[in-house]
């Protein structure tokens, strides 16, 4: 009974958080996830049209009649309803040129304008857009409510004239290559935090307390001045005529500036800087937790420095290093103001194309098929951390 | 219930401050572009208006993400009321019922405004240009570049040069350096040999580009020396000229592309009607000069042009001795090809 009631108690002290969670993350983002697959603003504003597709052909020359009167009801009801713009985006996407196609005949369609018997022929005569098979061919394919399109598309995929899958052309070629080099980026960055986070943290963890407090401080610091203006004073100091560059100017090291900002160098230099402090926070309190003793009897047992920091200090740290890394990677998948402001031309990342989906151009489909995937593959980042951290803790256990 | 909650609590707070509630109107929130061009238009436009009516204007900046409207709208919460957008996120905006439709009560007779500047739901904010600026201390005199084929001159002009990182203004700029005329420009832009020629006069000067994504990264690579010669809106490169006295000049008869940004009023904005009466005000000529007297923009009605002192007028893209170089950005065009572009240009930025 006080057991069953004490977990009644603590329910209900985390009922909030987990309605937080809930309500205000995990269900807009499934939501938001969910327009990747969505098609019902197609299938559901052009259901006549769809329907009366059934069966046709592309090699069979444009449709007849009955597809055309389709049409025609269907826009005017989708202009009624305000839904003309989306519909006309979405056949925009597929086939470039024919938003405004798409609004002026709705327009017409629902002002009484296209009354003629028959009326392909009035369709066809009044926007001659219409004849483009393209157009017909992506239409008929829309029965479903749902939708591969947007998947297909974040992997350079399409679906070719047959409704099989086939690559798009280099030209168009973006998303895969951009995921790879994410993925990359994000790993060189969290391999250098890592390299540059041990040291440090054994310097704070050894040095005496009012250092120790004082590195601390300096390591925090950054953490407290925004992101943009950190990210932006790399742009300074790295210029053409910035300070670095007249130093070695100045030392006779280099004749002449060097290429330094807009760079994969200054991109590694800016998130580094950004995201290092994470890993020594982690790297830290594990450090922390570390008797000095160990060290000191594996050195007194002769062991080398060397080893004996390989083989007891490392191992026992380690956990620390694996959490560290996994926030890091995890925060550097995201960056895309970064990459932007500082890295060239070829050092772009996929979240700056899901902004630019999201937030400029409104394709909302896309933009969540790109957030789906990069998801995934934080899933599969997650899952290998903890992998190696549960093989890594069972050897220990066995050692 | 949310509704409900608000209604009462509304009521509530009418009730607490009844007396109050006469003589402070509520502000309208307004959503600009931020830096010098909202300062532009709090000192010349907004602070006059609410010395004149009461009503406070409360400013926001954004990038012109017409996504936060559409969110806003679809949550039901809506915090904007009027926002400025630039064309092509107009034509989507209003086609998709973001925004309200103006009236003739409103904006005035469409024939006063210069063409592009009135659209069925805004009134131009802004007529801004993109146009060759270059360093005079490092081309002075007669070595000037004069033409976007002398930008695109790597022998004559060495050295990095600035471009906007986007298809949009690139590919209009490298095809006149093709020697594409204006005119001409989006007969050849929308066909595939066009776009395929534009991205092989970008091919010729890929490795010679610092890209910049913000204006005030376009404006630091010039006064970093990183660049000597870039693309970049008017009135920045004005403002650092004549302002911060920087060593910066246009090329205006190098050609150049002019776009509008236009104010709407979000549909079911919580001061949907104030936004209005603000926009009724604006429309205006008068009030309009306002901001074109302090920032290098033009702005819609013709009359308004007559506003602006002579020697300032020069700085405008919409002057007549400088329109004479300029054609305006197709927003249809842009509106139904910006995502295809814009991807094809990352996928060849990246390559």
């Amino acid at each position: 009974m006080k057991r069953r009631q004490r977990g009644g108690m603590l329910a209900l002290l985390t009922a909030p958080l987990i309605l937080f969670v809930v309500i205000l993350f995990l269900w807009p983002v499934a939501r938001f996830l969910a327009l990747a697959v969505d098609n019902s603003d197609f299938s559901n504003n052009l259901p006549r049209t769809i329907a009366a597709l059934a069966g046709w052909k592309a090699d069979s020359g444009l449709p007849g009649e009955p597809v055309f009167a389709a049409l025609v009801e269907d826009l005017a009801d989708a202009r009624r309803a305000g839904k003309e713009g989306v519909l006309a985006q979405l056949v925009n996407q597929r086939v470039v040129g024919s938003r405004f196609l798409v609004i002026k005949t709705a327009k017409d369609a629902a002002d009484g304008k296209l009354t003629m018997r028959p009326v392909r022929d009035e369709v066809l005569s009044k926007q001659g857009g219409w004849k483009n098979i393209d157009l017909w061919q992506v239409i008929a394919r829309q029965q479903s409510a749902r939708t591969d399109y947007y998947l297909l598309a974040s992997l350079d995929l399409k679906r070719g004239a047959d409704n099989s899958i086939e690559a798009v052309s280099a030209d168009r070629a973006i998303f895969v290559d951009a995921l790879l080099r994410t993925i990359w980026i994000s790993i060189v960055v969290t391999v250098i935090c890592a390299v540059l986070a041990v040291p440090l943290a054994q310097a704070i963890v050894s040095a005496p307390p009012a250092w120790s407090k004082l590195m601390f401080a300096l390591i925090l610091f950054p953490l407290w001045t925004s992101l943009l203006v950190r990210t932006v004073i790399w742009i300074i100091v790295l210029q053409k005529n910035g300070p670095v560059n007249s130093t070695l100017l100045g030392l006779g090291i280099v004749s002449e500036p060097l290429d330094l900002i807009y760079t994969r160098f200054s991109l590694y230099l800016a998130m580094v800087q950004v995201l290092l402090p994470m890993m020594v926070l982690s790297v830290v309190a594990v450090m922390r937790r570390v008797p000095t003793t160990y060290m000191r009897a594996a050195l007194s047992l002769g062991a080398p420095w060397l080893t004996a920091w390989r083989r007891v200090q490392l191992p026992l740290i380690l956990p620390g290093i694996l959490s560290g890394g996994a926030i890091v990677f995890v925060f550097a998948l995201g960056y895309y103001i970064t990459p932007t402001l500082v890295g060239g031309p070829t050092d772009q990342m996929i979240s700056s194309y899901i902004a630019f989906y999201t937030n400029s151009t409104l394709n909302w489909g896309m933009g969540a098929a790109l957030s789906l995937q990069l998801l995934m593959i934080l899933v599969l980042f997650a899952l290998l951390f903890w992998t190696a951290s549960v093989l890594f803790r069972r050897k220990a256990h066995v050692a | 219930m949310r509704t409900y909650l608000q209604a009462v609590s509304a009521a509530a707070i009418c009730l607490a401050t009844s007396t109050l509630a006469a003589s402070a109107a509520d502000p309208v929130t307004v959503v600009g572009w931020g830096g010098t061009w909202d300062k532009a238009y709090k000192d010349g436009v907004w602070d006059k208006y609410t010395e004149k009516t009461g009503v406070p204007i409360v400013m926001e900046e954004w990038g012109g993400e017409v996504a936060k409207v559409r969110a806003q709208v679809q949550a039901g919460n809506i915090t904007y009321d009027v926002v400025s957008v630039e064309a092509p996120a107009m034509e989507v905006g209003c086609a998709e019922g973001l925004f309200v439709p103006l009236t003739p009560e409103i904006t005035g007779d469409a024939a006063n405004y210069l063409p592009g500047t009135l659209h069925e739901c805004g009134v131009a904010s802004d007529t801004w240009a993109t146009v060759l600026a270059y360093n005079t201390k490092v081309y002075k005199g007669d070595a000037a570049p004069k033409s976007w084929a002398d930008f695109w001159n790597v022998e004559k002009f060495p050295g990095k040069r600035g471009l906007y990182q986007q298809a949009q203004f690139t590919l209009e700029n490298a095809l006149m350096a093709d020697g594409v005329k204006r005119e001409d420009m989006y007969k050849v832009l929308a066909t595939p040999e066009g776009v395929d020629r534009a991205f092989a006069m970008l091919d010729k000067i890929k490795a010679h580009v610092v890209w910049w994504s913000t204006t005030t990264q376009g404006i630091q690579n010039l006064d970093s020396g990183e660049v000597a010669l870039s693309d970049g809106f008017n009135a920045r490169i004005t403002n650092e000229a004549i302002n911060e006295k920087k060593p910066y000049a246009i090329a205006w008869d190098a050609g150049f592309f002019y776009g509008t940004d236009y104010w709407a009023v979000v549909k079911g904005a919580p001061h949907q009607q104030a936004g209005l009466d603000l926009l009724k005000w604006f429309s205006i000529p008068e009030n309009q000069a306002g901001f074109s007297k302090l920032y290098a923009y033009g702005t819609g009605r013709k009359e308004a042009a007559d506003l602006i002192p002579a020697d300032w007028k020069v700085n405008l893209p919409t002057s007549p001795e400088h329109l004479q170089y300029g054609a305006s950005y197709d927003n249809d065009f842009w509106t139904e090809h910006k995502e295809a572009l814009e991807e094809r240009f990352k996928a060849w930025l990246a390559k």
